[in-house]
């Protein structure tokens, strides 16, 4: 089904209609000096990545494997990927690392871009924005600066639009895993926000010429009757998933702010108390001075006062992100639904 | 008892214990090699000496051993070798042979060996076979033992012209197993050989005949005859020890004279023993190894004075000569008593002096008073029996215990004249003293009481499948018989506190039984046909119910201690549980309080709480009122401990966390078998009850997000189920209960109904209900209920509206409950829908909201409180936190500049919303 579109030579159009503008205003604001504008993406790997999750994921499993490609002026070119092999319990031992090597190696026998330009994983239902792939992204991008991560929803793509993004991190957030502190202060200085963890980078979805007029040629052959996942109306399900999915994210959220809010409130007790034993000991220093004695000698208060843990605030701000990237979906879910319904409604008073 | 009475004299305890030392020796194994070597007669000798004394002699009688075996094969070098060791581990023993005189076997050997030698000698064909080496042993040898010999001439003379009667008396005494014997007698005449055969021979008859019931070994000994005659070197020497002690030395005629009175003794010794070791035989299977051997050590001790007590003792219980009057008596159970509770006293004798003692008294005329005195004595001694507290009384013990109760009380109703009390002091008593009544010292409300105890102390450790355990609660009858009688008794002459105990130990052996005569009077209401027969059943006793309402009220009204009259209420409100006169119990339960503190209550009273709980929770099941069985046995179930918690069995889980003692106490605390509460049925009703409640509110909630579980448990034996890879046919209770939810779920009731009721849950649960039938007809109605509950809460969306009579065919129940259930649905607001009366439907209206429109609903709210929280910390971040810093410097205008600060916020938040 993918293939026919991209097939159809509107790849391009198709991606960047769903994700284009939204992709490009971020992607534009945020990384201003990176020297990637662009993803270009082979059809030949979202055909494996596709394929990858039909065989191996299922569910709120998650599929994952690597980009090889190079970059072209300002363009990252994914030219292949391969997957990561499924972990089971029996090979605990098994060198992930061993095994991306012996894949590569093998692949630059076969003269295919061999070079990492980073990862692609599955997601459920827009649930990616997680410490896991904060963390495995700050790694590829610490190692090769223009690495990317394609994010495939299979289940927006079974609904009739495929859907594949690129992120990468922003430079801010770069900085600030760097330094490893999550601490509210950190977050402050590095002046990071939800909406600021994240950039979108454009993709393109290209084929070689020979590929366009091989599907020319099927298109013309192929007996498939018309996909209509597009028009399906049956959309509760998948909304009340979503909404679910937000609820705790939600939860989450409470949680996190009513720990934060605990944190508040100790700090301001301890300043308070912090501040009595200044005052009391100042009484008594004049007291002293008064009588002719010694001041009292000077005490370390950080001791005395140790602060509060402060709690970290990177997962907060991942949940606010999630949060968003749901809002986002049911929004666009929504509005595409109303849509097809309106749309419905005059087919039906037009039968009528 | 009589075969006591024979010797008389002998029922001291030394004896007895002498018998014991019998048993324990294999045992203790502590006499080496040759444990029947030493006959019981050496032990009761000095003790200080003896274990040096012993150490010696069976290192030379192990000598001697080897030394008559190489003799037998004729290895002379090994005689020589041995000879020389000998003489040695002699010399070791010097000192003790200086106290002791020389011992007889050791002049046996060095005669025979000189003998066995001299043979050799002149056996001059023999001699030249012999290889060189035993041939130069021998020579040495001879030279060395007629050289040593010649300082023990005179002994070995001795023994040389009296071997033969030795031999004999040997035989005799082993017959008679006597101790003491007169082994002086036997030095006089005869030779070596011909004696030494004979008694060869003899020996092994007179051992196999003594050791019969002896341990195997004994038998081995007997066999084999190379070990007889160690046996008899070692009887010899023992024979010669005591001999020794009592001087050895003396002269022939002395000695014939000395003869007669000693084997009188003997005789009666022996008597004696044999008794002590029948007595014994049942005794030791129980009685500890460390127990006997600590008996063994007091007994030795005992001996060792023994003599002076024993000439005491004789000539009172065999009342020769002196009169017995009430002085002697009790001086001498006082005597008696002294003993009780000190180390090394045998508690079996005590108690044989006391019924000795009974009897004397009852013989001679002295009074009920001291009779009752001392049968308070043997019942005590009787308890006293068992020194641990853990073990439990013998059935033979505790058989007489109760005979004696019920003799002891057959006298107090015979003899209303005897005052019978714990306060009445030992000086006060009066036991004989006819013109005034009788006062003993003694309670027997704690007797019986004891007895109780003793009572459910064998029924928890007896295997309860047993046929013992039958056996034993056939006596549960003749307790209650006892206690009944006490309680007659008491009501006439005790105080109202002890009235009050009396009564709690018979509701204690009531409440727990149901009552099946009366249960049946209720069913036939009295009609003409079987009257006769109930009025027969009616007489013999009063309605169960009836005596425990008497008595509960008597310590309602009465009672000071606050344990008695809480044990009684719950008692009580178990009955009434236990015959299902619910309404009852429960007001009961609810009007004592004691859920409010029961916690407070030791132990034992808690389990019975919780007992009565469970019963509480059965009974209210029986009635159909699932949710107050649900709620009652809530608690006990929750927590998954039912077994420990009602004290029917230690839980395996928290052995590591207890030690050893708490064990103890907590196995102490367990009910008897015959009071357990079925704990599978205790479940069924829980789980079934569960079902009932948890079903519909399910159906009803099943979008709520915030619906709480009634029943963990259920849930859990659900996800249990919902866990299986392969689901087959219910097997357990709980399968059936989780299938039958199943089926509960889908509104199919006749499926429910055939998973809680068939054949399987009837043998398992159903049957054990008195009246079983009436309970699932009363199920099976609760199910239909609840089914179509369910069903309407499942597929009430899917309806329009449904005809009442489609629903009352679908549930097979009548119009007027299916109206009367949807009214009551409508009116709780659980369903969306009204009904129209004239066509008999009910019509939904279809206002619950969709699935999303509910996520949408929560997801509101969730937020709501989110945003709250948020403002929180906002509140925080403009509040004290910028006032703070503000003012840090300057404290005195802090809290003004805080005060503005808020006053500030509060007007912008206002204004902001």
């Amino acid at each position: 089904m993918a293939s026919r579109k991209e097939g159809a030579g509107s790849a391009a159009t198709s991606s960047s209609s769903t994700t284009g503008p939204a992709g490009k205003g971020k992607g534009k604001g945020g990384s201003g000096d990176s020297a990637v504008k662009q993803v270009q993406i082979d059809g030949l790997v979202v055909l494996k990545i596709i394929k990858h999750y039909q065989e191996e994921g299922q569910g709120t499993e998650v599929v994952q494997g690597v980009l090889l490609g190079l970059v072209v002026e300002d363009r990252l070119e994914i030219t292949n990927c391969f997957p990561f092999p499924q972990h089971t319990e029996d090979d605990a031992d098994f060198d992930e690392v061993q095994y991306q090597m012996e894949m590569m190696r093998s692949l630059r026998h076969v003269n295919i871009d061999h070079l990492h330009v980073g990862w692609y994983q599955s997601t459920y239902y827009g649930s990616f924005v997680t410490r896991a792939l904060l963390d495995s992204q700050f790694s590829y991008q610490h190692a090769i600066e223009e690495s990317v991560v394609l994010i495939y929803d299979p289940i927006k793509t079974a609904q009739g639009s495929l859907s594949l993004k690129a992120y990468r991190l922003t430079p801010k957030l770069m900085e600030v895993c760097k330094e490893k502190d999550f601490s509210p202060e950190a977050l402050k200085k590095g002046n990071i926000t939800f909406e600021h963890m994240f950039e979108e980078v454009p993709i393109v979805i290209k084929n070689s010429h020979l590929i366009n007029v091989l599907m020319w040629e099927l298109e013309k052959k192929s007996a498939v009757a018309d996909k209509h996942e597009l028009l399906s109306l049956a959309s509760s399900n998948h909304l009340g998933k979503n909404l679910q999915l937000l609820m705790d994210r939600v939860d989450e959220m409470s949680q996190d702010i009513v720990k934060y809010n605990t944190y508040m409130r100790n700090t301001s007790k301890q300043q308070q108390q912090k501040h009595q034993y200044q005052q009391r000991r100042q009484q008594e220093n004049m007291q002293r001075q008064s009588r002719g004695e010694p001041p009292l000698p000077e005490e370390d208060l950080s001791k005395l006062f140790k602060p509060p843990q402060p709690p970290a605030r990177m997962d907060s701000l991942l949940i606010a992100g999630q949060i968003n990237t749901y809002c986002q979906n049911i929004k666009e879910f929504t509005a595409q639904n109303l849509g097809k319904l309106f749309m419905a409604q005059a087919l039906q008073e037009y039968n009528n | 008892m009589s075969r006591f009475f024979t010797t008389g004299s002998d029922s001291e305890s030394e004896s007895s214990l002498s018998g014991e030392e019998l048993v324990t020796k294999p045992v203790g194994g502590n006499y080496g090699k040759q444990p029947l070597l030493l006959s019981e007669d050496e032990e009761d000798t000095k003790r200080v000496v003896r274990s040096a004394k012993d150490k010696r002699f069976e290192e030379l009688t192990n000598l001697i051993r080897t030394i008559r075996n190489a003799m037998k094969i004729r290895d002379v070098t090994k005689c020589l070798e041995e000879f020389e060791l000998l003489g040695k581990a002699y010399g070791k023993a010097k000192s003790i042979v200086d106290k002791e005189g020389v011992p007889r076997f050791y002049i046996r050997i060095l005669a025979d060996l000189e003998d066995y030698l001299n043979e050799l000698w002149e056996d001059k064909e023999g001699k030249k076979k012999m290889n060189k080496n035993n041939a130069k042993a021998l020579s040495t040898l001879r030279q060395k033992i007629r050289k040593y010999n010649r300082d023990f001439e005179s002994h070995i003379t001795n023994y040389k012209q009296n071997p033969e009667q030795s031999a004999d008396e040997d035989a005799e005494k082993n017959e008679e197993d006597s101790e003491g014997s007169s082994d002086e007698d036997e030095d006089e005449d005869g030779v070596s050989a011909a004696a030494f055969l004979k008694k060869k021979s003899e020996a092994p008859s007179g051992e196999s005949r003594k050791f019969l019931k002896k341990m195997e070994d004994d038998e081995e000994d007997s066999e084999d005859s190379e070990d007889d005659e160690d046996w008899d070197t070692g009887s010899t020497s023992s024979d010669s020890d005591s001999e020794e002690e009592e001087g050895k030395q003396t002269v022939l005629a002395s000695r014939f004279l000395k003869k007669a009175p000693t084997t009188e003794e003997d005789k009666k010794a022996a008597e004696k023993k044999r008794e002590d070791k029948a007595k014994k035989k049942h005794d030791r299977k129980s009685k500890r190894l460390d127990e006997e051997e600590e008996d063994n050590e007091g007994g030795e001790w005992e001996r060792v004075r023994g003599g002076v007590p024993l000439v005491k003792e004789k000539p009172k219980m065999f009342a020769k000569g002196t009169e017995i009057t009430h002085a002697v008596v009790i001086k001498k159970l006082n005597e008696i008593l002294q003993a009780r509770g000190k180390k090394g006293t045998d508690r079996a004798a005590q108690i044989e002096l006391l019924q000795l003692l009974v009897q004397i008294a009852s013989e001679n005329n002295l009074g009920e008073g001291v009779i009752v005195k001392i049968k308070f004595n043997i019942i005590a001694s009787l308890y006293d029996y068992n020194p641990n507290l853990a073990t439990y009384m013998k059935p033979e013990m505790w058989q007489k215990c109760l005979d004696c109760i019920n003799e002891l009380m057959d006298i107090l109703f015979a003899n209303p004249n005897i005052f019978v009390g714990e306060n009445i002091l030992e000086e006060s008593e009066n036991l004989h003293n006819a013109d005034q009544p009788l006062r003993v010292r003694g309670c027997i409300l704690t007797l019986v009481e004891r007895m109780d105890e003793e009572f459910t102390k064998i029924m928890q450790n007896t295997d309860p499948h047993s046929q013992e355990y039958v056996e034993h609660l056939k006596d549960e009858a003749q307790v209650c018989a006892i206690i009944e009688r006490v309680q007659r008794y008491l009501e006439e002459k005790g105080t109202t506190e002890e009235i009050c105990r009396v009564y709690l130990r018979r509701i204690l052996h009531t409440y727990y039984k149901f009552d099946y005569k009366a249960h049946q009077r209720q069913l036939t209401p009295p009609e003409g046909s079987s009257k006769s027969e109930q009025d027969q059943a009616e007489n013999e006793g009063e309605d169960s119910a009836v005596l425990m309402e008497r008595l509960c009220k008597y310590i309602y009204a009465k009672d000071r201690t606050d344990r008695i009259r809480t044990c009684a209420i719950l008692c009580h409100i178990y009955h009434h549980a236990l015959h299902s006169r619910w309404y009852q119990a429960r007001d009961l339960m609810l009007m004592s309080h004691l859920q409010d503190n029961i916690q407070h209550a030791d132990p034992p009273v808690q389990i019975l709480y919780n007992r009565t709980m469970v019963q509480l929770g059965i009974c209210a099941f029986r009635q159909g009122l699932t949710k107050d069985a649900h709620n009652a046995l809530l608690d006990i179930q929750s927590s998954g401990r039912a077994k420990e918690l009602l004290g029917q069995g230690l839980l395996l889980r928290s052995l590591q966390e207890r030690n050893q003692e708490q064990e103890k106490v907590e196995r102490r605390r367990q009910v008897p078998f015959h009071l357990h509460i079925n704990l599978e049925l205790l479940e069924c009703v829980y789980l079934v009850s569960a079902m009932l409640l948890e079903i519909p509110y399910m159906a009803a909630h099943e979008s709520d997000a915030r619906r709480r579980m009634i029943s963990k448990q259920f849930h859990h034996q659900l996800r249990v189920g919902e866990r299986q890879p392969l689901l087959g046919p219910p097997e357990s209770m709980r399968e059936h209960v989780v299938a039958a939810s199943k089926a509960m779920k889908m509104g199919d009731w006749k499926t429910c109904h055939s998973f809680i009721i068939n054949e399987k849950m009837n043998g398992k649960v159903w049957d054990l209900f008195p009246e079983a039938d009436k309970v699932r007809t009363m199920l099976v109605r609760k199910i239909q209920e609840e089914s179509l509950r369910t069903y309407l809460f499942t597929y009430s969306s899917v309806y329009d509206s449904i005809s009442m009579e489609t629903l009352s065919d679908m549930f097979e129940l009548d119009l007027p409950t299916v109206h009367s259930i949807i009214s009551k649905m409508i009116i709780n607001e659980e369903l969306m829908a009204s009904l129209d009366q004239p066509t008999q439907t009910v019509v939904m209206h279809r206002t619950e909201p969709t699935a999303q429109q509910n996520l949408a609903l929560q997801l509101a709210e969730k937020l709501g409180s989110l945003v709250e929280n948020n403002e929180r910390v906002f509140d925080h971040k403009q509040g004290t936190y910028g006032g703070y810093f503000r003012d840090q410097k300057d404290g005195y205008r802090k809290n003004e500049g805080y005060m503005r600060r808020g006053g500030y916020r509060q007007q912008q938040s206002q204004t902001a919303y």
